[in-house]
């Protein structure tokens, strides 16, 4: 027997959620599908592929103030931003809150980031299934899949009826309290397939390919905009910055790329990483390689937003295939 | 309008005509609005796009460049260029929702006291009457 | 007209006359084209040119200075190669120019078949580059020209400011700061862009809408009189930003104004890089 939640009882569940939580929801902004705050379940559009933004903005926010200071009668005053609220990111694609789960080992390993843990506490996944693969799909071949609830509170699973509805925690408990659930066989329906993406010695593959030329030769098209790191959901990179304004002093952090030529230029004007190819060797080392290394999994969630957003058409499925026949024979053609 | 909206005007005036005619406006003891600050560079073609807009982002309600007249700038024809350049960001501000009589060109000499302090009264009342920014200040960042 | 195109590589490449030839070849998707860069005569094999090959590929050649290279243009692409020759960023002596004949951008987004011309190509009034070394695909008539079809342009000039100022709000909302529009540009080649400085910190590294509403508007202002129309800002803008209307806003300003169309004739400054003593422009006066 599986749960079960009609159409119309899920805009009521909505709507009920509403009065609890910040839902943030895929909208219909111009011609993109977007996570944006919504304000009653019908401007939901439930019929996306995939947003043309991750929802990590939700937890990792393009510009966040870490303190202020405020200097007053020769005293200075350290302050934190507020809080926010319960926030409810819903229908949320497996992959992206796979990306949270990348992004969690980074900030919440000790000595926790406390921003994004406020957050993380705060926020309530209620997952999508993907009923149709996107050619730019590859999930499964990143330890992900088109239906996996082990990155959300609740999983919906859309089928004629309504919605299979499978909780996964406790946090998913409390935010079904209110929906009106049916018990029901339903057989879920298979998930799409998808076409697989060799990762087979990936990591060993990319440290070999450190110091070669494949990395110049890529970077001859790579237009070296951010596009890549800000449409992922698992690129976290960042900038800090102090703002001052009218004796207020505030500690910024941003959303920063590896691609940019800024990224690793320090006092001085020194920059480390002064070439194309050094930059996307980077962008490429740090989801292949360092990250595996340090914490597993590899850095990437195969939501292949990166693939359709690049201006050049870098592929990172064509990137691995490339890496790992580096060594074995040489590739330079496609690059 | 309410009477005392006090619009915020930004005022670049070259060094070599239009600061001088300021000058000459305070000497003469002619009165104009406080609504402006006056920011003193070398000439009205060193007025970067980037300086006005940025004024328009910090709030801003408007700004006005002054420098020699043609024909008669400092380094012979920067005003020149800050003609055509400030004609095109005039409507570019125009038509991203800034009304293109917030930014003013003109020329003002040394010896143009009078004309100054006419000038200031001028705009200043012409930028009340327009009142405040039709952007609600969405595009601004600080308060001036 | 790919052979011509893979022949004339070759031969270039062979004899040593270029190091590189800039095209297209297919893209991971099977479907539409990307930049290519080909060294050897074998790929120059992979060279393609297709109804997909939106790139302007002009901005490939700043990095190659001091490098005899070849490129793949469309007419669109010419121009700014003109502008780029023009502003001294690239020499006319170390390029060789295929020009393609163009019969329009079919609109198309990754992994997608597309069947309509791009708004830009609908009204298009070049289909033969007007510079090039070597000249392939069948020449044919120039259209006349047609107003823009974007209908918004129309739209936005008939609202009342405080109308504009809300709409460019919520688009410029959507700007992430990616600087894609920025890095495709053709006319994007400052050595330090403004939005980077440090010192003066014009712009600052927040992603707020202050910031992002100074950079668009100094970016297009910076284009004016420089712009080709190319559209690659809003081809590749990640949240579908209306670039182009900016950059066409002023590409009409500067036409009525000083008669002038960027990229069309070798050795003539762009606008705002000179003046008439006597024009009246309406504006200090």
């Amino acid at each position: 027997m599986s749960q079960l939640i009609s159409r119309s009882d899920l805009t009521a569940w909505i709507n009920a959620l509403l009065a609890e939580y910040t839902v943030i929801a895929p909208t219909k902004v111009d011609s993109l599908a977007l996570y944006q705050p919504v304000k009653r379940a019908d401007d939901i559009f439930m019929d996306f592929g995939i947003t043309a933004l991750s929802p990590k903005e939700w937890l990792f926010p393009p510009t966040e103030t870490l303190f202020t200071i405020t200097t007053q009668d020769g005293t200075m005053k350290l302050e934190a931003p507020p809080l926010d609220g319960k926030n409810l990111i819903f229908a949320i694609r497996p992959c992206d809150a796979r990306g949270f789960r990348l992004l969690d080992k980074v900030f919440l390993a000790p000595p926790a980031d406390t921003h994004y843990a406020q957050r993380r506490q705060n926020t309530t996944l209620i997952g999508l299934a993907c009923s149709k693969a996107l050619p730019q799909c590859f999930c499964t071949s990143v330890g992900g899949a088109p239906n996996d609830a082990s990155d959300v509170d609740v999983l919906l699973t859309e089928v004629e009826e309504g919605y299979l509805v499978n909780i996964v925690t406790e946090k998913g408990q409390a935010a079904v309290a209110q929906a009106k659930l049916i018990e029901k066989d339903v057989t879920p329906p298979s998930p799409p397939n998808l076409k697989p993406v060799s990762t087979e010695g990936i990591v060993e593959a990319t440290l070999r390919a450190y110091n070669d030329d494949y990395w110049e030769r890529l970077a001859d098209r790579c237009t070296h905009c951010n596009v890549c790191a800000f449409v992922c959901p698992a690129c976290y990179c960042f900038d800090v910055r102090d703002h001052i304004n009218q004796g207020k002093t505030e500690r910024l952090r941003c959303w920063d790329s590896c691609q940019a030529p800024g990224f690793t230029r320090v006092a001085g004007g020194y920059t480390p990483r002064p070439t194309k190819g050094a930059r996307l060797r980077q962008r490429f080392g740090h989801k292949l390689l360092y990250y595996p290394q340090q914490y597993g999994d590899l850095l990437c969630v195969g939501c292949g937003r990166c693939i359709a957003s690049c201006p050049v058409n870098i592929d990172i499925r064509e990137v691995m295939e490339d890496l790992q026949k580096l060594g074995v024979k040489s590739v330079s053609a496609r690059a | 309008m309410a009477l005392d909206y006090q619009p915020k005007i930004v005022g670049f005036l070259c060094n070599w005509c239009s600061y001088a005619g300021a000058d000459m406006a305070g000497t003469s003891r002619l009165t104009y609005p406080p609504n402006i600050r006056i920011i003193r560079v070398p000439c009205s073609g060193r007025v970067d796009a980037t300086l006005v807009t940025k004024c328009f982002q910090q709030g801003a309600d408007a700004v006005l460049v002054a420098g020699c007249h043609p024909g008669e700038c400092h380094y012979s024809e920067g005003n020149y260029h800050a003609r055509r350049r400030f004609t095109v960001l005039r409507e570019l501000l125009s038509f991203l929702g800034i009304e293109k009589d917030r930014l003013r060109l003109e020329w003002v000499s040394a010896a143009e006291g009078k004309k100054f302090s006419q000038l200031v009264s001028e705009f200043s009342a012409e930028i009340a009457h327009l009142g405040p920014r039709k952007d609600n200040g969405k595009a601004a960042g600080g308060s001036l | 007209m790919n052979q011509a195109i893979r022949d004339k590589a070759k031969e270039l490449l062979a004899s040593g006359a270029v190091s590189c030839v800039i095209g297209y070849d297919v893209g991971s998707d099977g479907i539409n084209a990307r930049p290519f860069f080909a060294y050897t005569e074998e790929e120059a094999d992979g060279l393609a040119f297709d109804q997909t090959c939106t790139h302007n590929l002009v901005k490939y050649l700043i990095d190659r200075a001091g490098k005899a290279t070849a490129i793949v243009v469309k007419p669109c692409d010419a121009r700014a190669l003109t502008v780029l020759i023009n502003e001294k960023q690239v020499k006319r002596e170390e390029v060789f120019i295929i020009g393609a004949v163009c019969h329009g951008i079919i609109e198309s987004t990754w992994g997608q078949k597309g069947s309509d011309l791009q708004g830009r190509c609908q009204t298009c009034t070049q289909h033969t580059p007007l510079v090039y070394d070597l000249l392939v695909g069948e020449p044919m008539a120039e259209p006349t020209p047609k107003a823009p079809l974007d209908h918004r342009a129309a739209t936005l000039a008939n609202m009342s400011v405080a109308e504009r100022a809300a709409f460019w709000a919520e688009q410029f909302q959507r700007c992430l700061r990616c600087n894609a529009c920025r890095q495709v540009c053709p006319g994007c080649y400052c050595a330090e862009c403004f939005v980077d400085q440090l010192d003066p910190e014009w712009v600052g590294i927040r992603i707020d809408l202050p910031e992002k509403w100074l950079w668009n508007t100094i970016r297009a202002f910076h284009l004016a009189g420089r712009c080709v129309g190319c559209d690659e800002c809003q081809r590749v803008c990640p949240v579908n930003i209306p670039l182009g209307l900016l950059n066409h806003k002023l590409e009409e300003e500067v036409a009525t104004l000083f008669d002038f169309r960027p990229g069309v004739k070798a050795d003539v400054p762009a606008p705002l890089e000179t003046f008439k003593k006597d024009e009246k422009l309406g504006i200090g006066e």
